[in-house]
């Protein structure tokens, strides 16, 4: 375990796309910072209120971050899990040791999950580091109108930054499945990064309405209810539910295809 | 790239046949966890009952029930649902001025789609409404005579200083509505002009229990998870689009949970206002505290007259069903044509202080909605015809169009 995620944090790639998930609260900050006042109510929420207050610029990339580039980066490590060491031919070596392979398909998953939790963290820290830089850091205000001292604001991005993991949890096994299909990592990724556009398109379709409770990019958006006050808990117990059905079904169908599967490379 | 995944799926298939015989136990976990979970979310779906059934009571006894209770102290989460047939309105376009509030905008917003709000109710005078939206957020906060709306999505906030006479009235209190003279500027008040309490509807309803209406009491409800009395209101006359009201009633409290309005024929109701979850417990008192956020806009508001609320504020059932007996003089004012379930509200050409009706259908929701009958236009619904005559007259009413139409040509 220990040594996948040394693997994982040791890789040149994880830590490219952990700088591309970064460069976005730096890009918004800095564009907001030359640029001349956001006119308030247009753009993404939140983006108007940066130049009163830094820390939004976390709670804004957060936001845009949310429908393209964490599922993108999520895709990419989730896929590459089985089909990357496939890939690279080393898949046979690591099964030769004891270990089996249920244990290798647990330990690829949590390795995953590790990055699920570390993406959207450095999202929210990078935000809130360059907000802190560029613009005055005061009170936040909540969206229910109440205002909380920067201590608690913390509180309330480490808070979205696990509502975001949990989220990404269920895609991650959906790409964790995906990965025991094929010795192409890159389709494994991309086929994850499609499913993830895919279900967001369908939860903005209104005919598909019966679907949308069932699709794991649902509740993706509701990380504002932790900005309430107070903090709107119902989401984040949905959202964990849905994203646990994510993970035993696709868990089970990844356990089945690693289990019977020949390993040839 | 999907090819490529099912590719090599499908590879697996003459494989999984070769070996077919040793394997297949290990794909029972992917069939047994779907059905699991498919089986645990019809389980979900199914009308749960209450573990305790409650003891027997005649509608009646019911109807004392809900009548005795008084609202105390509470804190829970309402969901409004309207399937009345009407387009889908896109939920960003919901008005966000808070001081617009109570405008035609709210009132059609709530015509259509789903909308969640939390509401934490502390003895007569403090209150807190939030309505819930996606990313946004819309606040009535109510302590003592002050009222705070404040809206998220372009941080504005406006502030009302209720007169005196209504400072002491209870937000929701059902045993003075009808009596104060300043019952008007009551029912048009905050709690009511962005989502109204089940109680708030409720209220309305019974109140409208007469020789017309069937009262029976169905089989217990779980609503919020708490059982509750289904109180039955069948209107008795053919001439209504209202099939059937559903009110739970709390076994315990009397408090009204769920109401649930099905239009006539329709098997499944148009219109539904529920709790989801609702605690008994006092809220936190700071919950009430309002103070507007530093770089918010904050306006200062003027207590609207008892002309003004004849249009704002009420929901598609409560707008109509609201107690519009005061009104009802002269015909520089609303009045009521029929009662009961065929009750017609008429609002003249120019009624003074209520929105034109032209400009109610420059909204392009109902402008859409609108279509062209002999001697006006309709916008017609699951549970409410609304009629605009040429000449700019209203007729309103949940009666089928052919009554608006009889109604609008033989009034003077």
């Amino acid at each position: 375990m220990q040594s996948e995620l040394k693997v994982l944090f040791g890789r040149r790639r994880t830590w490219a796309l952990l700088l591309a998930l970064a460069a976005i609260p730096i890009l918004i900050a800095v564009a907001v910072r030359l640029s001349s006042g956001v006119p308030s109510g247009r753009g993404p929420a939140f983006l108007d209120r940066i130049t009163q207050n830094g820390l939004f610029v976390a709670f804004t990339a957060m936001l845009v971050s949310v429908p393209l580039f964490l599922p993108l980066t999520v895709g990419v490590v989730a896929g590459d899990t089985i089909a990357g060491e496939a890939s690279m031919g080393t898949l046979r070596y690591l099964l030769v040791a004891p270990a089996g392979r249920v244990r290798l398909l647990l330990v690829k998953y949590a390795a995953a999950l590790a990055f699920c939790v570390v993406a959207p963290l450095t999202v929210a820290l990078a935000g809130a580091a360059i907000g802190a830089a560029l613009f005055p850091v005061g009170p936040v205000t909540l969206l229910s109108g109440d205002v909380i001292q920067p201590p608690e604001a913390a509180v309330r991005m480490l808070l979205i930054a696990a509502y975001m993991a949990v989220s990404l949890a269920g895609l991650s096994a959906i790409g964790l499945f995906l990965s025991t299909l094929t010795v192409v990592p890159v389709g494994a990724m991309a086929a994850t990064v499609v499913i993830s556009v895919v279900s967001q398109i369908a939860d903005q379709l209104p005919q598909l309405e019966w679907l949308h409770p069932w699709l794991f990019s649902h509740y993706w958006l509701g990380f504002g209810d932790m900005l309430r006050q107070p903090v709107l808990w119902d989401s984040f117990g949905s959202n964990a539910l849905l994203q646990a059905g994510y993970i035993a079904v696709f868990g089970a169908l990844a356990y089945a295809r690693f289990t019977t599967k020949d390993v040839l490379s | 790239m999907g090819s490529e995944a099912t590719g090599t799926d499908s590879t697996f298939q003459p494989h999984g046949k070769r070996r077919g015989g040793r394997n297949w136990p290990r794909w029972l976990p992917a069939l047994a966890v779907p059905a699991v979970i498919a089986a645990a979310a019809l389980a979900g779906t199914l009308p749960a009952n209450a573990g305790d059934p409650l003891p027997q009571k005649t509608p009646a006894e019911v109807l004392a029930l809900a009548a005795a209770h008084h609202a105390q102290a509470f804190s829970g989460t309402i969901e409004q649902s309207s399937d009345l047939g009407l387009p889908a309105l896109p939920s960003t376009g919901a008005s966000s001025d808070p001081a617009s509030a109570g405008g035609a905008a709210s009132v059609v917003e709530f015509l259509s789609g789903q909308h969640t709000a939390r509401v934490y109710l502390d003895g007569a005078t403090k209150a807190r409404i939030q309505v819930v939206d996606r990313l946004a957020e819309r606040d009535i906060v109510r302590r003592e005579s002050d009222v705070w709306f404040y809206s998220s999505k372009d941080n504005s906030a406006a502030h009302l200083t209720l007169p005196a006479h209504a400072a002491d009235l209870p937000l929701a209190a059902p045993q003075t509505q009808g009596e104060d003279p300043a019952a008007p500027t009551q029912s048009g008040s905050p709690s009511e002009s962005m989502i109204p309490t089940p109680e708030d509807l409720a209220r309305h309803l019974l109140e409208k229990v007469d020789a017309s209406t069937a009262v029976t009491v169905g089989a217990d409800v779980d609503v919020a998870g708490r059982s509750a009395y289904n109180l039955l209101l069948e209107p008795r006359s053919d001439a209504t689009l209202v099939g059937q009201v559903a009110i739970a009633v709390d076994g315990e409290t009397g408090m009204p949970l769920a109401v649930q309005v099905t239009a006539r024929g329709a098997g499944t109701p148009a219109f539904r206002l529920g709790f989801t979850a609702l605690s008994l417990e006092a809220p936190d008192d700071a919950l009430f505290t309002f103070s507007p956020p530093p770089g918010s806009t904050v306006k200062e508001l003027q207590v609207p007259g008892p002309g003004q609320e004849t249009y704002g504020g009420h929901t598609p059932g409560a707008h109509q069903l609201g107690d519009p007996a005061g009104d009802g003089k002269g015909s520089e004012h609303p009045s009521v044509l029929g009662q009961g379930w065929e009750t017609i509200l008429r609002l003249p050409a120019a009624a003074a202080g209520a929105p034109d009706a032209n400009s109610f259908l420059a909204d392009p929701l109902l402008a859409q909605a609108a279509v062209v009958v002999p001697g006006g236009r309709l916008v017609s619904t699951a549970l409410l015809n609304v009629l605009i005559t040429d000449d700019g007259r209203v007729y309103a009413g949940m009666v089928p169009p052919d009554r608006l139409q009889a109604a609008a040509s033989t009034a003077p």
